[in-house]
């Protein structure tokens, strides 16, 4: 453990500062291309994708839609001169469009960590609502993946609670519905009950690639291909399933909107 | 020796009924008999529960309409002192209902219903034929899994009410809970029966998370199938991928090479370690002791840390190709595996040590949400919720994959005292409890013990680019919560004509309603959570 590091407790149980939390070299996050022209490649990329996250543009471009990919690497294994994928992640956004960028090189901004988000994320709920934000979680049908992922927020490592954000049983509690999975037939009219149950105003998140997109599962009889066919949403998180820092991202993006929306 | 016991089984079966057999079949573990007549079903199936010494691991259904074989339903028993896998195969003709066996063998009640919703296949002699997998709004001429009906059919909603089972009587109020839950878990309805705070009866209503994974794989290519069997249930992700990989293997009879037999043991422990150490740490929280989930959720993180050091995701997607795995341990990672799991081995023992010492914690767990044995053994239980009522099954032993032929060798004596130990155990929250620390444990050791990544030939082994058409195998393995199983039909052109899935969830779901019964309401998060299982993984 590096000298940074905090001790929570006795007994060697210590978190580290999460000024320093490095994300592994070989993780698995975001696609880029690293060629500028794709010619000629297109169709087979578009057939390599088992979610149809690469599609054609035109001749010289293709597009890439971070809310279809679950981030398997099929594509950069079979053109690894053509795309390479990074350890880093894709980036929450507002609409559903944003998240699909363009084979030309595209603008970056620069990376928060954790902790920076996390204390932006403080002072803004504090000034907005004078008290903690109310999360409520919803599984339309999630392969319990992103649960994992949600979960390990509440753990004493991310310890989400300390930047004024905490989980609630109820929707009638809750400011923000943070939604995993395809939104399954099965779970749409429960889904469609607790987000009137919720009181406004209210933020939707779809986090990860099955609820922006339907990901892997699609579209199909049993699902209904994302949480925007059944409930509006306004934050999409893309990854499969999104890290933690992802989380916290999207919902700093959420309280912003609701700072320009106006509550 | 294996196929000694596979020539004796087949004998025994056949000894006793030579007439109403029409092929009898074998080829690796396992054992096709074919019976010329449906009808003849429920007689054999008994025999083979009862004087074999088996029990029922999975019906499968396929529609094999297109080959003029009608539908086909396939009844798998798993022997328990031998690895031998015994399909019961007939074929339909032409008439849409199929005898029950659940009178006889109770575990079958489930399949039975699911038969009936995705293949509208009707068990006659089954008591519950309620809606199973396709909710009350679904229409009544819906089967998704028959052959002519279209992935992307959109049905139209219908509004219907479903029969949940009523307890009456002075004082009675009913409790529904779900789909959407209190806590950060997945969906699923519980409806409670209760005097006063005492539990009468609960009814489990599933299938929220129904995704249609079954019916999807027949539309993919094999390796996209592969990143389906990986979000069946997330936090499975290398055990059903490993079973997935597994039964593609056997189909082609294609061996892999050991070093990926190593390193699909060591992912699949790492699997184990981080999953019960989170549901230890769970069963924390749910004792109302916070600050024991605290520090074992920091034990939990550490490890997926790890997981992502090495394979490039938190939660172990992407290990497994089909002929093998993807990612090679280097030397630098293996140091690192040692370090971290030394570190946390260490501390995870400390804290077990202080939970056992809280008086309060312990009592919370003693005797509450206990297993009766005999229902266990009715209903076919597997995996931890078994083996803490002392029914030894473990897919690592009964049918060894992967590398754990190695890890099996046990002395006479350390069977007698593994004996001896499962006969203690009582079924209850602390014996699940106990028995995850002791696996954890184990899996520290199996880890181990596997990294001697000495061989040096290769990662995978190639699949031949075509697999016969209509040959199918099972594969199996051991995650977390039990044993997985997945039948795969292979159809032309490489495509799945069937992909059977049922993971450990489905067969221990059952198991709640029964352990909480002597329970007051607020016990069940806490037996909800001690057997740990899951929804998607059950619901598909």
């Amino acid at each position: 453990m590096t000298e940074k590091s905090r001790k929570i407790l006795g007994n060697h149980v210590e978190t580290r500062n999460l000024d320093d939390l490095i994300i592994a070299d070989n993780y698995r996050g975001k696609i880029t291309f690293t060629s500028e022209t794709v010619h000629g490649q297109q169709d087979l990329l578009e057939s390599i994708c088992p979610t149809k996250a690469l599609s054609k543009k035109d001749s010289d471009t293709m597009t890439l839609d971070n809310g279809k990919c679950i981030m398997c690497g099929y594509c950069t294994e079979s053109f690894p001169k053509l795309m390479k994928i990074e350890n880093k992640c894709p980036s929450p956004t507002k609409t559903k469009n944003k998240l699909v960028e363009y084979s030309a090189p595209q603008e970056h901004l620069p990376e928060k960590s954790y902790e920076q988000i996390g204390r932006e994320l403080k002072e803004k709920i504090k000034k907005l609502f004078g008290r903690s934000l109310a999360i409520r979680e919803i599984d339309a049908g999630s392969c319990n993946g992103c649960e994992i992922e949600i979960t390990a927020l509440n753990n004493p490592i991310y310890d989400i609670e300390r930047f004024g954000i905490c989980f609630v049983s109820s929707p009638r509690h809750a400011d923000v519905l943070l939604v995993t999975g395809p939104a399954s037939r099965n779970m749409q009219t429960a889904l469609l009950r607790t987000y009137e149950a919720t009181p406004s105003p209210k933020i939707v998140i779809a986090v990860g690639a099955c609820a922006c997109s339907g990901g892997i599962f699609g579209d199909s009889y049993a699902t209904t291909g994302g949480i925007d066919n059944v409930i509006p949403v306004d934050v999409y998180i893309p990854g499969c399933p999104p890290r933690p820092e992802i989380l916290i991202q999207g919902l700093l993006l959420a309280v912003n909107r609701m700072i320009t929306n106006g509550i | 020796m294996n196929q000694v016991n596979i020539q004796i089984c087949i004998k025994e079966i056949i000894s006793s009924f030579l007439n109403k057999i029409k092929k009898v079949d074998h080829k690796n573990n396992e054992i096709y008999i074919h019976l010329r007549d449906i009808d003849d079903m429920p007689v054999i199936c008994n025999h083979v529960y009862t004087s074999l010494n088996t029990k029922l691991a999975t019906i499968i259904c396929t529609d094999e309409q297109k080959n003029d074989n009608d539908f086909v339903i396939r009844y798998v028993f798993e022997k328990l002192n031998a690895d031998i896998f015994i399909f019961i195969i007939a074929s339909l003709k032409k008439s849409k209902y199929f005898p029950s066996i659940v009178s006889q063998i109770p575990a079958a009640a489930s399949y039975e219903r699911e038969i009936k919703d995705m293949f509208g296949l009707v068990p006659v002699g089954n008591p519950d034929l309620r809606p199973l997998v396709l909710h009350e709004h679904w229409p009544n001429d819906i089967f998704p899994l028959r052959k002519e009906f279209d992935l992307k059919t959109k049905v139209a909603r219908q509004e219907q009410e479903y029969p949940f089972l009523r307890v009456d009587g002075d004082g009675i109020c009913e409790i529904s809970v779900g789909p959407v839950h209190a806590g950060i878990i997945e969906p699923g309805h519980f409806r409670f029966s209760v005097l006063g705070e005492n539990i009468i009866n609960l009814e489990t209503r599933l299938f929220y998370a129904h995704k249609g994974i079954e019916k999807l794989a027949e539309s993919m290519k094999l390796d996209e199938v592969l990143l389906l069997s990986e979000r069946i249930s997330g936090d499975e992700s290398v055990a059903n991928s490993t079973a997935y990989c597994q039964a593609i293997e056997k189909i082609s009879q294609v061996y892999i090479p050991n070093k990926a037999k190593k390193t699909r043991t060591i992912f699949g422990e790492l699997e184990r370690v981080y999953n019960h150490i989170g549901t230890l740490g769970g069963i924390s929280t749910d004792a109302g002791f916070a600050f024991g989930a605290a520090r074992l959720n920091i034990l939990k993180e550490r490890m997926m840390q790890l997981n992502e050091s090495l394979s490039g995701s938190r939660i172990l997607f992407g290990v497994n190709r089909i002929g093998g795995v993807k990612y090679d341990i280097s030397d630098k990672n293996k140091k690192l595996i040692l370090e971290q799991i030394e570190e946390v081995s260490s501390d995870f023992e400390k804290i077990i040590v202080f939970l056992r010492s809280k008086s309060s914690f312990m009592d919370r767990l003693k005797g509450t949400g206990i297993i009766p044995k005999k229902i266990a053994h009715d209903l076919g239980i597997v995996g931890v919720a078994a083996r803490c009522v002392g029914i030894d099954v473990d897919t690592r032993h009964d049918h060894p994959y992967a590398n754990y032929t190695v890890h099996n060798s046990r002395t006479p004596q350390q069977i007698m005292q593994d004996q001896i130990e499962m006969e203690k155990r009582s079924g209850d929250a602390l014996a699940r409890f106990e028995v995850r620390v002791k696996e954890v444990h184990d899996s520290f050791k199996i880890v181990r013990e596997s990294l001697d990544l000495d061989d040096d030939d290769g990662l995978f082994t190639e699949v031949p680019k075509e697999i016969t058409p209509y040959s199918y195998a099972l594969g199996y393995a051991e995650s977390h919560r039990g044993q997985t199983l997945h039948w795969i039909m292979m159809g032309e052109k490489n495509s799945i004509f069937r992909y059977k899935i049922r993971t450990a969830s489905f067969c221990n779901w059952k198991i709640i309603e029964h352990a909480v019964l002597n329970d007051i309401v607020p016990d069940f998060p806490l037996v909800n959570k001690s057997l740990d299982l899951s929804y998607s993984g059950n619901d598909l």
